[in-house]
């Protein structure tokens, strides 16, 4: 848009108000702007003494404070697991749901699951926690002959549950977006109605599918209420590394179990700060790369 | 039959078994949610304190905690976000600082949510000793929403014909006037929409201000801006960690149906301002 600034009234009140305007709107880009940087610099600043003092320690397998061992590699393999857990999970039940509601000629069933994908998006993540406490954990510890069901599994699968909708929501754009010539010659050819989903319409939705799975990546990693609640928040490594039935630890668990216990400017503190902004790179650079699919993807249809 | 037609079969009942696992799965949630929600309703719940550490008593400081951690964010983000979306929208030319303003809220965006909770406790908190304030709650939640009531706000604002600017133009406003007679009453409908979505998002967020706003017992309507509250949301973390006691679960259901019916309010209002200004708006 091309309209210049320049104000035709010269009216000195008019004009104050113009200057205002624009201070208020500059302002707040401004402020909006800057923000980023100073939550990004304040996380950076905090956890120099993590980096410096205890740097070394970082990379160990223990996490014993009294003795100034800080190794956070067990809160990363915990989070690493619980995704995975989450992925394996929910991925295949969201994208084949998502096919069956793309797919039906039911406008019932499409408004149905809409609606239902709504409410679900709408429940907070402390009430998910609820749930596993109150529920998943004893039906985990009862399958499992456990004596506690608060078990990276147990997070994992609750994480499952609450990325759920986002999958599937996202996927069944994806394939709603692709244009019904595809579908339409597929059946010309003679391909059967799976053999046209499975070669014609996932093919063409695969950017956005793969782009939904990151952003919903990106929300598991960075949820904290549902998981500390259920994961049993011990700082060791599971033995052998892919027993998810031992209770563990992620590095949001961590931080919401910590974080108001430690005391601000010790070494603890500034190791949780830390882990914090590994959080926070993580999670831009999942959303990211998941927007650069959708991108693409848009590009295709 | 061909193997074909048999795959064909079990591909179809495989998709079908995954959407009612699916559909299994929320009715699940939403029946236990409400059910148990329900037995713990009572007039005494919604306005008697809580009592022996949450396990009886209501939830009425709790209610009035998080409605106004929320409001208090609400009036703090609008001029800010509404004043980002005119820029970005209006004031811009350059590609690259359009790009560059995107970038920052998109970043804002993807922060988790605890991280945020970690800023505010070492900036406000530790930084400038504001202590535990529920008026710092407000101010970091106010961040969080930030992203959401621009975008909604300018999407509003961009979507309005370019023949309305130049008609203000062409009667002799200053881009200023335009701004305030036709740009914003124009996307009314986007600031209220992006509002009422922020809020119901905002309403149930725990990590953010658990650090640095609330206090679990003792709490009451806070006098002054650095007091803590209590709200929702962390009533439920506390009862959860004592869930093996029955009366507390009760209390956490009972709280947790409270905080879903608050969302499901700002969210079914949001949809109503979508529709009832986007009508006037266009007339």
């Amino acid at each position: 848009m091309a309209i210049s600034a320049a104000s035709p009234s010269g009216r000195p009140r008019g004009r104050f108000w113009t200057r205002a305007g624009y201070m208020g709107i500059y302002g707040s880009a401004f402020v909006s702007t800057a923000l980023v940087g100073l939550i990004l610099l304040t996380l950076l600043f905090q956890s120099g003494p993590a980096i410096f003092d205890v740097g070394n320690t970082l990379h160990l397998t223990e996490w014993n404070p009294s003795e100034n061992i800080f190794g956070i590699v067990p809160m990363i393999v915990g989070s690493l697991l619980v995704m995975l857990i989450a992925l394996t999970l929910a991925v295949p039940t969201g994208v084949l749901a998502a096919i069956y509601i793309a797919e039906t000629r039911s406008d019932k069933i499409k408004r149905v699951v809409r609606s239902a994908l709504e409410i679900l998006a709408g429940i907070p993540s402390i009430v998910y926690g609820l749930i596993g406490v109150a529920y998943l954990s004893l039906w985990v510890a009862d399958i499992f002959n456990l004596q506690t069901g608060r078990l990276i599994l147990t997070a994992g699968i609750l994480l499952a549950i609450m990325i759920l909708p986002t999958i599937l929501s996202l996927t069944e754009d994806a394939i709603s977006n692709v244009s019904d010539r595809y579908k339409e010659n597929g059946r010309a050819l003679g391909l059967y109605r799976h053999e046209v989903i499975t070669d014609v319409i996932l093919p063409q939705a695969k950017p956005d599918i793969t782009g939904a799975v990151l952003l919903a990546l990106g929300r598991a990693l960075g949820e904290t209420m549902a998981v500390m609640l259920v994961i049993g928040s011990i700082d060791r490594l599971p033995d052998p590394i892919y027993n998810v039935l031992s209770s563990g630890q992620t590095i949001t668990s961590k931080l919401g179990r910590e974080v108001g216990e430690s005391a601000f400017g010790s070494t603890h503190f500034s190791v949780l700060v830390f882990m914090s902004f590994i959080l926070v790179a993580l999670s831009l650079l999942l959303t990211f790369l998941s927007q650069t699919y959708f991108k693409t993807g848009r590009r295709h249809v | 039959m061909s193997r074909r037609v048999i795959k064909d079969k079990i591909f179809a009942a495989v998709t079908r078994l995954a959407l009612f696992l699916s559909l299994g799965i929320l009715a699940f949630l939403v029946l236990t949610i409400a059910v148990q929600g329900i037995k713990a309703f009572s007039l005494q719940f919604f306005f008697l304190p809580a009592r022996d550490f949450g396990a009886s008593g209501g939830i009425s400081y709790q209610i009035i905690g998080s409605l106004l951690l929320v409001v208090v964010a609400a009036l703090l983000v609008l001029p800010f976000a509404v004043g980002t979306a005119i820029f970005r929208s209006e004031c811009v030319k350059s590609e690259r600082l359009k790009r560059g303003l995107d970038m920052a809220l998109f970043c804002l965006n993807s922060i988790p949510s605890v991280t945020y909770g970690l800023f505010g406790l070492i900036l406000f908190v530790n930084i400038f000793n504001t202590g535990i304030s529920w008026f710092v709650g407000s101010i970091i939640l106010a961040i969080m929403m930030l992203p959401t009531v621009t975008i909604t706000s300018f999407q509003a604002m961009n979507s309005i014909p370019d023949h309305y600017r130049e008609n203000g133009f062409a009667l002799g406003l200053n881009q200023i006037q335009i701004i305030r007679r036709i740009i914003l009453p124009q996307s009314l409908h986007g600031i209220v929409t992006g509002i009422l979505i922020a809020l119901a998002r905002a309403i149930g967020e725990t990590a953010p201000i658990m650090f640095i706003a609330t206090a679990f017992s003792g709490v009451t309507v806070p006098n002054s801006l650095n007091e803590p509250v209590a709200t929702l949301p962390t009533h439920i973390l506390a009862l959860a960690q004592q869930a093996t006691n029955p009366d507390a679960l009760q209390n956490a259901w009972g709280a947790s149906f409270t905080l879903i019916i608050l969302v499901m309010l700002f969210s079914a209002l949001a949809y109503f301002a979508r529709l009832k200004f986007k009508t006037l708006a266009q007339r």
